[in-house]
């Protein structure tokens, strides 16, 4: 057992002195096979029928048999996950009130006011992670507490919001929002690595994505060749920065944020070539390559959601191009059935050979 | 009435907590192997993410077959209805057929073709019994068996194959019953929260004898969805379905109904966070608790419009200090308890399922963070073009 589980064993130990007498009768009775019926089915046997069963054959010890009959029954009962969407929450909450605030009263609070307010809460925010975050490590090192990302997170859209802010009143860069965002995704890296937390660096990843040009908000808009090419750009730098960077070891848990981002904005701008009326094959061509890739990646390294980049992405272009060609109704409908039930066999196919576990 | 077996599904929840406790390090690797002999289950599963692909692509096949036997045959208006209702048995067929033969369980394929015959089922009822009424303003009271049909297939599905989303949908399809029995919108909302709560105790009543099964989740899920369905009818701010008017602090609401029935609900809107989160935390329910939680902060960003107040630019920032404020009181009095274990509750993390949605959440939240305003590329060719097929012949470029 490891020494984690042993801390568990030894907080299971902690409580079961602190069950209240009906929790301990409730146990009681669930070992000695008085619990609550379950279903009625021949061969059935719950999780705990289960364990006690592999203690008896010795395959679990009583120790461990004790903490997973607690664990099967929640007991203790973790509130991990809602917590920390509880926290979540409040920094969003308070940096959008912020946000609306300052947009809404900033005339009447005067610059130096709301300037000073929010350089408190910036101060206040990375003097708190500069002091308490761990040492530096090029692996996953964990938080120090559990508020500590929350903070940094709180810190880093602060500061964003700062920016905006110094950049509408005084226009010191003369509306060059670029220079901001490039600067604001190079400090978010180095947060985003000094401190380990994927927050940031998904941060560093948008407002990188920003500063070439690719706002979601722009996207749909003008399909045009100047955002496709900033597409492929920032796709191959973040891409080759990701890869080098684990290849160093250098945070390597965070590969799969950067292919992640890197594989919708590559098949979105592939798609948006796929979509152009002219000068189309190239990009056809470029979809298909990156759809076998990314179908080759997820088989190989068992992460499905890059086959499913594959089949939607794939399924989008090859239909686009159908569809360009026949205006006919029943051949679209037909198409539609004949390549649906086609995609349907490919992946039952795939799934019986690679994807029996998530 | 399951089309499971039950031991196949305890079978299945055994092995998936045996992979997230090797993952943890609560059981060994060699442990693991010899367990997991003893937790084979006959049933065909797949990850969430073919899951989900699968699914699309069903739904896309059947709809487009459908479709084309409609271009193709050109039935008339009620012919089509029929074979509307025709298509929705087929494919409830088929998904239990799936489910029997091939034993799909969460595979995608069988959940699409159940989701398609509720689909059909409803639209083949109305275009069968009511085409000549489709566009009347007043509704025919005799209209309502579509939604009830609706919830009533979507119940079966439920019980037959466990799809949580399928009791989601008969929820959803109970809203439209009473709008077809009467025109007052208090009583529309009173009937649908009556519904909701029949359906309460039931679910409380038969839960209990799953408490320490694989049923449990199920139930839990559902009650949730039934607390919530509760506090939607009756919080009159939420369910006009005014979110602009909500943030802006109208008080639409309170012009539309009697001031007794109104202020009832106001009072109900502040009773029934607490009663839920208290049930959530005596049963340790995560789905229940969940839903308490949520109530509770629609409560308190409803309460100003229900009261005709206006809202103040700060109130967000006040929320956030008090839900992070609230998180960081419960985390530090959790893990002063003994063990870091208080009455049975704690803060540290004892799943590996918690630690993916982590890391996924907190990838996703992220890059949907607000960010400044981002530059404009300059092009230099811009142009506007790339439609195909312009209204009335019209070309795609200027």
């Amino acid at each position: 057992m490891t020494r984690r589980s042993d801390i568990a064993l030894r907080a299971t130990c902690a409580t079961r002195h602190n069950y209240s007498h009906f929790s301990a009768w409730r146990a009681w009775r669930m070992y000695h096979g008085h619990g609550v019926p379950g279903p009625k089915d021949e061969g059935f046997m719950t999780m705990l029928t289960r364990l006690e069963r592999w203690k008896a054959q010795g395959t679990i010890s009583p120790e461990q048999h004790a903490y997973l009959s607690g664990l099967s029954r929640g007991e203790p009962f973790s509130l991990f996950l809602e917590l920390n969407v509880l926290l979540y929450a409040g920094v969003l909450a308070f940096v959008a009130g912020l946000g609306w605030t300052v947009t809404t009263w900033s005339q009447q609070l005067g610059d130096v006011l709301v300037l000073s307010v929010l350089s408190t809460i910036l101060a206040a925010n990375f003097w708190y992670c500069f002091s308490r975050g761990p040492a530096w490590s090029p692996i996953e090192t964990p938080a120090p507490n559990p508020i500590f990302d929350y903070v940094l997170y709180l810190g880093s859209l602060v500061w964003s919001l700062e920016l905006a802010y110094i950049e509408n009143r005084f226009h010191v860069l003369s509306g060059q929002w670029d220079l901001y965002l490039l600067a604001t995704a190079v400090f978010y890296f180095f947060l985003a690595y000094r401190f380990d937390n994927r927050f940031v660096l998904s941060l560093a990843l948008s407002s990188l994505a920003g500063w070439f040009g690719l706002t979601i908000s722009h996207w749909p808009a003008h399909q045009d060749a100047a955002y496709r090419e900033y597409a492929l750009l920032y796709c191959v730098l973040v891409g080759a920065g990701g890869a080098v960077l684990q290849r160093l070891g250098m945070k390597p848990h965070f590969f799969g944020t950067y292919l992640n981002v890197v594989a919708n904005i590559l098949f979105w701008a592939l798609l948006s070539g796929v979509f152009n009326p002219q000068g189309y094959g190239v990009w056809c061509l470029a979809l298909f390559i990156a759809c076998c890739a990314s179908l080759a990646w997820g088989l190989a390294r068992r992460q499905f959601a890059f086959v499913v980049y594959a089949a939607v992405y794939g399924y989008v272009g090859v239909s686009s191009l159908f569809l360009r060609s026949f205006t006919d109704e029943t051949a679209v409908l037909f198409y539609f059935v004949v390549s649906g039930v086609a995609m349907l066999v490919v992946l039952v196919q795939i799934g019986r050979r690679f994807g029996r576990k998530a | 009435m399951r089309l499971y077996s039950v031991s196949s599904e305890e079978t299945l929840r055994a092995r998936k907590l045996l992979t997230d406790w090797v993952g943890e390090g609560f059981l060994s690797k060699a442990q693991y192997q010899l367990l997991e002999q003893e937790t084979v289950s006959e049933l065909r599963t797949t990850n969430i993410f073919l899951r989900l692909v699968l699914f699309l692509f069903t739904l896309i096949s059947v709809g487009a077959a459908a479709g084309l036997f409609y271009v193709v045959a050109r039935p008339s208006e009620q012919t089509a209805g029929v074979f509307l209702l025709i298509f929705a048995a087929v494919c409830y067929a088929v998904a239990e057929a799936a489910v029997s033969q091939a034993r799909l369980y969460r595979y995608g394929i069988e959940e699409a073709l159940a989701v398609c015959s509720v689909v059909f089922l409803c639209v083949g009822m109305q275009v069968t019994f009511f085409s000549t009424r489709f566009y009347s303003p007043k509704p025919d009271a005799a209209e309502c068996v579509v939604p009830a049909a609706g919830v009533v297939l979507s119940l079966w599905i439920w019980r037959r194959l466990g799809y949580s989303y399928a009791f989601l949908a008969a929820m959803i399809f109970v809203v439209f019953v009473p709008g077809y029995w009467t025109s007052s919108l208090a009583a529309q909302h009173l009937i649908a929260a009556v519904f909701y709560a029949i359906g309460l105790a039931g679910v409380i009543a038969v839960r209990s004898r799953h408490r320490f099964d694989y049923l449990d989740e199920t139930y839990s899920l559902v009650e949730a969805f039934l607390w919530l369905g509760i506090y939607l009818t009756i919080n009159l701010q939420l369910s006009s379905l005014n979110l602009h008017g909500l943030w802006w602090g109208s008080t639409r609401a309170a012009s539309e109904f009697a001031r007794p029935f109104y202020w009832t609900t106001w009072v109900l809107i502040w009773c029934l966070p607490p009663i839920v989160l208290v049930r959530g935390i005596r049963q340790k329910d995560r789905f229940v608790m969940a839903v308490g939680a949520i109530m509770a902060v629609l409560t308190l960003v409803s309460d100003k419009p229900y009261l005709g107040w206006k809202r103040h630019t700060w109130d967000p920032m006040l929320l956030g200090i008090l839900l992070t404020g609230a998180a960081v009181f419960l985390r530090r009095w959790l893990a002063r308890g003994p063990g870091g274990i208080r009455h049975g509750f704690t803060a540290a993390r004892l799943s590996g399922k918690d630690k993916n949605w982590m890391s996924v959440g907190s990838t996703v939240a992220g890059l949907l963070s607000p960010q400044p305003p981002a530059p404009q590329p300059r092009s230099p060719d811009f142009r506007f073009g790339g439609g195909q097929t312009g209204g009335g012949g019209a070309g795609g470029d200027f």
